[in-house]
């Protein structure tokens, strides 16, 4: 755990005072090992309980659309400032409207990863804390970069792309050779082993939503899934119904999905989120060439056409 | 004369299975060219329940994939040819969506075919038939739908033929 520096303190502090913000979201110690918490700080005062470690996983632009109309501060990854994008781009928010503290990430821990490491359940790792480069369990320590979430490892968006202030140094942005090699592994499989693959996937998902209430572009006043009229999505969670809640809230994202990776991180049941995901991502680009949370003066391609786009999929 | 036997099948005797698709067809364009072929006299498999939207910017997504759930062997979206849109633009949307949505649903291993997309004007009555036919064609090729579905009463009946 560590507070953030004083200068970004002091920074936000004035905001705070001086009325330009309504509220900052930040994050702060948890209650459970590696995992930080998000924080809501509405007095100055209390600027010193924020801190920024690799335990700050949460993406806290899902947490924007509960502020809106506000002015509020928030502390983005380089993940995270690409959602602040699309928010921008979809009408939600104005750039007027936030004051963003940017900070370079190298990959936040997957306590998952470090309680498999010490062969122990999630539940049963009681007590671990992050020293410089390494996660330290009791007498036990491990390489940080080797406890980081599979997405963080071939991230190629260290730094936020949207900031008004910047924390700490920037790192440099690792070239990544293939960041959509896990869509071609399964692109490469016949169509019976991909649904069975989506099949496994899913069929450990019960409907929890923790996917949805994690994505900052999920944002809509009433969900389908939650719809009683026309009522979508029954109350049971069978297989078909836990696959047609998966399809359609991934491709509500389709080219708006900015791989934040939240709703992987969200999954009580470690669902592969991620693999669907970046199938709609990679085909935005391919097919429309557009790449989410990059230019806040885009459209999304879902939104505009071109008379020439591609024909093929019509008969 | 017909006697009982003949008026009602055995019980034993199993269904043959018959692809269900539905089809979603534009007001303007399609549903007018599956009129046309029916004024026309012209033949095509009688296996599509047609649903009549404005246009085929109408349809959602969650509208196809529904449909694929109540057990749908296959489903037809049918609007005006590119350009002919009656409000401009609705097929242009159309197109980049469904763009997105065939290829997503193939990915995650629901069968290529199943799901099929078409531009059929108000003139085209032969061409309507002919994509029925092609469509039927395809989904009866790949049998009933197992994926999704959660009325799978047509798939046992053909287990036991």
């Amino acid at each position: 755990m560590s507070s953030l520096p004083t200068e970004i303190q002091q920074q936000i502090a004035d905001w705070l005072s001086t009325g330009e913000i309504d509220l900052f979201i930040g994050w702060e110690q948890g209650s459970v090992p590696l995992g930080a918490t998000p924080a809501f700080v509405r007095d100055p005062q209390d600027v010193s309980r924020l801190i920024w470690d690799a335990t700050c996983e949460n993406n806290l632009t899902a947490y924007l659309a509960k502020f809106k109309g506000q002015k509020v501060g928030i502390m983005v990854k380089g993940c995270d400032a690409r959602a602040i994008i699309g928010l921008m781009q979809e009408g939600q928010w104005t750039r007027e409207n936030l004051r963003i503290v940017g900070v370079s990430c190298p990959g936040v821990v997957d306590a998952r990863k470090v309680a498999s490491a010490l062969g122990i359940t999630l539940e049963e790792l009681d007590q671990a804390e992050i020293v410089d480069d390494t996660v330290v369990v009791g007498d036990q320590s491990f390489a940080l970069a080797d406890t980081i979430h599979d997405m963080c490892q071939t991230c190629n968006r260290r730094n936020p792309n949207i900031e008004d202030v910047h924390l700490g140094e920037t790192l440099p942005e690792t070239p990544v050779d293939d960041p959509f090699g896990h869509v071609g592994e399964m692109e490469a499989l016949s169509s019976d082993e991909r649904w069975a693959r989506f099949q496994a996937e899913t069929s450990r998902c019960n409907l929890c939503f923790a996917c949805r209430n994690a994505c900052p572009l999920c944002y809509c006043t009433v969900c389908f899934a939650d719809r009683t009229q026309p009522q979508w999505l029954t109350t049971t969670s069978e297989a078909e119904d836990v696959q047609f809640f998966q399809i359609m809230r991934t491709f509500h994202l389709a080219g708006r999905c900015v791989g934040c990776g939240a709703c992987t991180r969200a999954c009580p049941q470690g669902v592969n989120l991620r693999l669907f995901l970046d199938k709609l991502r990679l085909d935005a680009q391919e097919v429309f060439g557009y790449t989410a949370g990059v230019d806040p003066e885009a459209q999304p391609p879902l939104r505009t056409y071109r008379q020439d786009d591609p024909n093929d999929t019509f008969l | 004369m017909l006697n009982d036997r003949m008026m009602a099948p055995p019980k034993d005797l199993p269904a043959i299975w018959e692809p269900k698709i539905v089809a979603f067809l534009c007001n303007w364009c399609s549903y007018a060219g599956a009129d046309l072929a029916g004024t026309s006299r012209i033949q095509y498999p009688p296996n599509i329940r047609v649903i009549r939207v404005p246009c085929s910017g109408r349809v959602n997504p969650i509208f196809v994939v529904e449909a694929l759930r109540q057990g749908a062997d296959g489903v037809l979206v049918s609007g005006c040819h590119p350009g002919d849109c009656h409000y401009i633009s609705g097929n242009y949307y159309a197109r980049r969506r469904f763009t997105m949505l065939k290829r997503y649903l193939e990915y995650l291993g629901i069968e290529p075919g199943r799901v099929q997309f078409s531009w059929v004007s108000a003139s085209e009555g032969g061409r309507f038939a002919e994509v029925v036919t092609k469509v039927t064609r395809d989904v009866r090729a790949l049998g009933p739908a197992r994926r999704l579905s959660i009325n799978k009463v047509n798939a046992s009946e053909t287990d036991q033929a």
